[in-house]
């Protein structure tokens, strides 16, 4: 069933345009991640989802009614904002309780509903303390209790972790799915961040420049990139130059195979794009691209090793989890695994020579 | 590192122990000034304010002097309320239409800066202005006449001091509203749109977001601007004083006591009037300035 | 459907116009008839669409000058003015560097005498003059210039917060050790260093100042000397018209005054801003009081 849908969804603020015709349907119980940088359409497409905008064109529908004309008071959605945003002059508790309120629900289930919602971010010791006491992460956590609590149709988060620190992202994050999973409500999240995309998200929605580029789960968005633009944005990309032979990439003498080399006739010079993890550092030099170690940033787990290559001075790095990491200025070869890579037609890129990372 | 930051600050010339123990010094002539002519003049008001003519301790001058002037205060106090209330909510609207208006640029600044002038507006040009609008030979008084409302048919004088003396309230308005701008402004550049959205989020109507969220927020400041606009309006003297010298208000009773004083100098009255006038500035003014500490909490 | 929110959002912004274009008719409109009222020789009970356009002239606003009164008291006020101007720099800006500098601690207690005036309003001031600086000191009163110090009292709350400002938009502590590593002794530092950097907070501090003295009615009045406004008042009394054109003098004077001084402050870039007429009057702990004159 759907909960949500965008049906040529079309908005511009004066000579720009925000969304050209958004079309994207949300499952119910489902967690969509509009991702995507800024300007790209993905917070407009939200704030018209919670009636804070209206489309020039267009329907928004909600378990298949039309809601686009209804005001935002009246559509029982829950927004998280990036800015916290919580009433100032309000304690926790009364700001859990705002939603409530607006619904005349009796006091006794009032309070019972406050005291589950603060249960459920784990705040009950914080029910009398003002926004202005609490710290970033515990507001953030306040927001999403007060948005929930009136157990609403739909969940709208709004780049909810971008204004707090590493740590408290990371917790909040972990914090938030399993909370949606908990309530299994449906989930409209609006970020620019890739790694909370991915981490988060039943399935990712990547926008560019008002349009909707691929619609898919984490693992294709980022295994199988359907365009360059994704490719790029979402996780990082080597690029290296070639020509189609069949349905494999010839970088120079070089012959990789690429399923996705069919598509385009033989001959066809190609950025092929591929993930660092994809290559790998082998001592025969005969087995890869030859080239000089220029730079090695230790990670933990892995070490990315950058690589300029012989061929065309391409610059590529290459994600190794060996124990020994090669010297800066050493010679290496590079094996490339081009089974997941992604080809665009080389005219299509001015310049493009180094990788590409996000 | 840590030596380090210790060097570094008696290199950038922190000032050597024995120096600075003279360094308060440089401050004297600052507070010997306000001394001279501000604390000691106002000490002085005090003091024979609450001398009676016997020359002995009392509060009675100050009962006397609000009894024997009770109308001037009651003018003073209706008219302080009116345009402090009037000028607070209408300052507040027009503060409000400034900070959200987006057309055109330069609104909010040509606002600023006229409420910068016309909160100093106050005086002899502001009554002047008043006469030629709404005198009897005033272009207003005309052009509502022509409009069919004859002010001065009915009873209407741009000098009377009676009831809420609208008159005169009128001219206040012209720099008791100006003054409500530049107080509220910054609360109102404070008030989040995301609140509102959040507000409506929640289900709530913009009228439920005024009384739950808007309000209690601005409400500080407000009241706050209400004290201060109060002490401004019960303090003003000039505007009224050329509006007529006749004025029955508090500040023009001090000053035609005064002027009487000059001979002998045994009357307590004028300066237990002027008293009172210092103990209402003293109450609405730290009023103000706790209400704006509370307001800045908020207002980060 | 969504053209009905569309249609709403709009709806939501005619209640601010609304409310601007009363404002604006409010405020310019005394404005107005007092410019019609100098300008136009034509009795208010005369005037129709016919001579509306008739007799427009600026024969009033110079009547004003052949006033014997006009010029001694025009001078003594910006005398006045002038001297306050002085005190208020000589006695502020030491004691505002000083606070910085060296006697941090001594902050609270210096702003907060610089807020006192607020507590006594000029005509409590004045009684306090006649009540007890008179009887202790007649010849000082009885002196034109004895105002001067109580002028500076009644700007101190605004005069003290720009130059405040002003002092702390700029790094002094770190000026002052440039200059004086660089062998510059106190007097040149104050003068080469700090002083042009507290150029914007000077200008605008001491414009205030001018204009308070300028627009000063109260305490003149009560202490019966003759400056400029006390004459306004007088001379408004007796010819009508004639007042009102110099008071359309005095303000539209005031205002291009405040434009040249707003312009001369806003040029400097974003460090010479702080402390400028535009932050002076609009922000900070208390704004400026009204009626002050």
């Amino acid at each position: 069933m759907t909960a949500l849908s965008f049906h040529g969804v079309r908005k511009t603020f004066g000579p720009t345009v925000a969304l050209y015709g958004l079309d994207l349907d949300i499952k119910d119980g489902e967690m969509i991640t509009l991702l995507g940088p800024s300007g790209c359409g993905k917070t407009t497409a939200l704030r018209i989802a919670a009636g804070f905008e209206f489309a020039d064109s267009g329907i928004v529908e909600v378990g298949g009614a039309d809601i686009s004309g209804t005001p935002a008071h009246r559509r029982n959605m829950g927004m998280v904002f990036q800015s916290y945003s919580l009433f100032p002059n309000l304690s926790v508790a009364q700001n859990i309780d705002f939603g409530l309120r607006t619904r005349k629900i009796d006091k006794p289930q009032r309070q019972k509903r406050v005291n589950e919602m603060l249960d459920l971010v784990q705040l009950g010791e914080f029910a009398g303390r003002y926004p202005h006491q609490l710290s970033g992460g515990q507001q953030q956590r306040v927001a999403l209790a007060r948005a929930l609590a009136p157990q609403p149709q739909l969940l709208l988060l709004d780049e909810p972790l971008s204004a707090l620190d590493a740590k408290v992202r990371a917790t909040l994050r972990e914090e938030i799915k399993r909370i949606q999973t908990e309530l299994g409500i449906t989930t409209l999240f609006v970020t620019h961040d890739q790694d909370e995309a991915l981490a988060i998200s039943d399935r990712i929605g990547v926008m560019s420049s008002g349009r909707l580029e691929q619609l898919g789960t984490p693992t294709e968005v980022y295994r199988r990139p359907s365009t360059a633009f994704v490719a790029r944005f979402v996780g990082s990309m080597n690029e290296l130059r070639g020509a189609v032979t069949g349905d494999s990439v010839d970088v120079l003498s070089y012959r990789i195979p690429v399923p996705a080399a069919a598509q385009h006739a033989t001959g066809t010079p190609v950025l092929l794009l591929v993930r660092p993890e994809d290559f790998e550092l082998v001592t025969e030099p005969d087995q890869g691209l030859s080239g000089t170690v220029t730079g090695v940033t230790f990670q933990g787990a892995t070490t990315i090793v950058g690589v300029r290559l012989d061929v065309l001075d391409q610059l590529v790095n290459v994600e190794t989890r060996a124990g020994a990491d090669p010297v800066i200025g050493s010679r290496v070869a590079v094996a490339v695994d081009g089974t997941r890579g992604v080809c665009e037609p080389a005219h299509v890129v001015v310049a493009a020579v180094s990788t590409t990372a996000a | 590192m840590i030596e380090l930051i210790g060097e570094d600050r008696t290199a950038t010339g922190a000032v050597p122990p024995a120096r600075r123990s003279w360094a308060w010094l440089g401050l004297v002539p600052f507070f010997l000034f306000l001394l001279l002519f501000l604390v000691l003049p106002a000490l002085g008001v005090i003091n024979r304010g609450l001398h009676t003519t016997s020359g002995s301790y009392s509060l009675e001058p100050l009962g006397q002097a609000f009894s024997k002037e009770r109308k001037a205060f009651l003018n003073s106090i209706r008219i302080s309320l009116l345009t402090a209330a009037l000028g607070a909510v209408l300052g507040t609207l027009l503060a409000y239409a400034a900070a959200t208006a987006r057309r055109p640029k330069w609104l909010r600044s040509l606002v600023t800066s006229f409420s910068g002038v016309a909160a100093n507006l106050g005086g002899v040009v502001l009554a002047f202005a008043f006469v030629s609008l709404l005198g009897a030979q005033g272009l207003g008084t005309r052009i509502l006449k022509e409009a069919g409302w004859d002010l001065y048919a009915h009873g209407f004088k741009l000098n009377q001091f009676k009831g809420f003396s609208p008159g005169v309230s009128t001219a206040y308005l012209y720099f008791q509203i100006p003054l409500m701008v530049l107080v509220t402004l910054p609360a109102i550049d404070g008030l989040k749109q995301s609140w509102r959205e959040a507000a409506s989020n929640l289900g709530g109507s913009t009228f439920t977001y005024w009384r739950r969220v808007g309000l209690p927020v601005l409400a500080p400041s407000m009241l706050g601007g209400f004290l201060l606009l109060f002490a401004n309006s019960f303090s003003a003297f000039a505007t009224a004083y050329a509006l007529s010298n006749q004025a029955n208000l508090v500040p023009v009773k001090i000053s035609f006591y005064l002027q009487g004083d000059n001979s002998s100098g045994k009357s307590p009255m004028p300066y237990a009037l002027a008293t009172w006038m210092i103990l209402i500035m003293m109450v609405s003014m730290a009023g103000y300035l706790v209400l704006r500490k509370r307001a800045e909490r908020w207002l980060r | 459907m969504a053209q009905v929110g569309l249609a709403r959002q709009r709806l939501a912004r005619v209640v601010p116009t609304l409310v601007l274009v009363v404002a604006a008719v409010f405020f310019i409109a005394p404005l107005l008839s007092m410019a019609r009222f100098a300008l136009q020789n034509v009795q208010v009970f005369q005037l129709g669409t016919s001579n509306l356009f008739k007799n427009w002239s600026f024969s009033e606003v110079t009547r004003a000058f052949h006033e014997p009164a006009f010029g001694s008291t025009l001078l003594l006020s910006l005398r006045l003015a002038l001297g306050t101007v002085l005190l208020t720099l000589g006695l502020l800006i030491p004691t505002a560097l000083l606070v910085h500098v060296k006697l941090p601690k001594a902050r609270a207690a210096v702003e907060f005498f610089t807020l006192l005036p607020y507590m006594v309003p000029p005509i409590a001031l004045v009684a306090g003059v006649i009540g007890f600086i008179r009887p202790n000191a007649r010849w000082f009163v009885s002196s034109n210039y004895s105002l001067i110090p109580f002028y500076v009292v009644l700007a101190l709350p605004f005069t003290y917060r720009s130059i405040d400002a002003g002092i702390r938009a700029i790094d002094v502590r770190t000026l002052i050790d440039a200059s004086r590593s660089l062998g510059a002794g106190w007097g040149t530092t104050l003068r080469r260093a700090l002083l042009p950097n507290l150029r914007s907070a000077i200008i605008s501090s001491s414009f205030l100042t001018a204009t308070v003295v300028l627009g000063e009615f109260t305490m003149a009045q009560v202490l019966l000397k003759r400056t400029f406004p006390q004459f306004l008042a007088e001379f408004g009394r007796k010819e009508a018209r004639g007042g009102i054109a110099l008071a359309l003098l005095t303000l539209v004077a005031t205002t291009a005054l405040l434009g040249l001084l707003t312009l001369l402050t806003r040029r400097k870039g974003a460090t010479g801003r702080r402390g400028g007429l535009a932050e002076t009057l609009t922000a900070g702990p208390i704004t400026v009081p009204s009626e002050r004159a």
